[in-house]
């Protein structure tokens, strides 16, 4: 009769030491690719339609103007729709293809035509497409 | 007889930062900003404003006008809701002509707000129209 050879537990070790390394990568590359919302707390009542849709479009600046009238160019307050235009034209300067010329628009639904107007005018004379922001019915 | 005390031994100090926690902290980092951040999908409209004024002036009398005076929408001159106003740019099949022959010109009084300006703009842009603003001449 032969002996039982006991049969020896191997011990798989997982190589954890690379995991520090990895998830800190993981960290930089999420703080380098995040982009904060800088008009999220401006009061803005944002005007309602059946046609809205989630846009994949990706923006290349930001214009607000909230409920006093007081416009917005990628979170910093600016004096006139002229100041937007030339914004948008610097950002715009050597972009040619079509996709890399969306600006969101943000407006307080109640503001009157004299405020939003200009504003419109001026993103699109800088040669942006409009995407105008607004909340599904 | 005096007995020696046994002096302690001297430990060795090794100048090791512990890392071996490194990862579990850097993980809990991460899952920290997945649950706190909130990724912003807003919806919107796409409206492209052709900047042509004096071409659009000369085309004038041909191309389809919506006017909006103060919160009620004219379009061609016969008041409509914005469900007609849909309907009838629907007719009109503008996605199926050439970019020139898009063009819906939009005419508004001072009194006119965003939000029934916005609706308009909604229902031209997803008729296939090409918004032309009308500027009141000084």
């Amino acid at each position: 009769m032969k002996p039982s050879r006991k049969k020896k537990r191997r011990t798989v070790e997982v190589p954890v030491a690379s995991m520090g390394d990895i998830a800190f990568l993981l960290i930089i590359f999420f703080l380098l690719l995040s982009e904060f919302a800088k008009d999220k707390d401006l009061p803005i009542d944002l005007p309602v339609s059946k046609q809205v849709e989630k846009t994949e479009a990706v923006v290349v600046a930001r214009v607000a103007i909230d409920s006093e009238g007081v416009i917005y160019f990628d979170g910093d307050r600016v004096d006139n729709a002229k100041d937007v235009e030339w914004g948008v034209r610097a950002l715009l300067t050597k972009t040619v293809a079509d996709e890399q010329r969306h600006v969101q628009f943000k407006c307080d639904a109640s503001l009157s035509k004299e405020t939003f107007e200009p504003v419109l005018k001026a993103i699109a004379e800088a040669g942006g497409i409009i995407e105008a922001v607004g909340e599904e019915k | 007889m005096s007995k020696k005390r046994k002096q302690p031994e001297k430990r060795k100090i090794t100048g090791d930062i512990p890392t071996g926690s490194f990862s579990d902290i850097a993980f809990l980092l991460i899952i920290y900003f997945l649950v706190a951040t909130t990724l912003v999908k807003v919806k919107s409209i796409t409206a492209d404003l052709p900047t042509g004024e004096k071409q659009a002036k000369a085309q004038l009398d041909k191309t389809p006008i919506v006017n909006l005076r103060g919160a009620d929408i004219y379009f061609s001159d016969k008041k409509v809701t914005v469900e007609n106003l849909n309907a009838r740019l629907a007719a009109l099949k503008l996605a199926e002509k050439p970019p020139a022959k898009r063009v819906i010109m939009l005419e508004s009084t001072n009194a006119t707000v965003y939000q029934s300006y916005f609706q308009v703009l909604a229902a031209i842009s997803a008729n296939g129209g090409v918004v032309a603003i009308v500027e009141e001449e000084e």
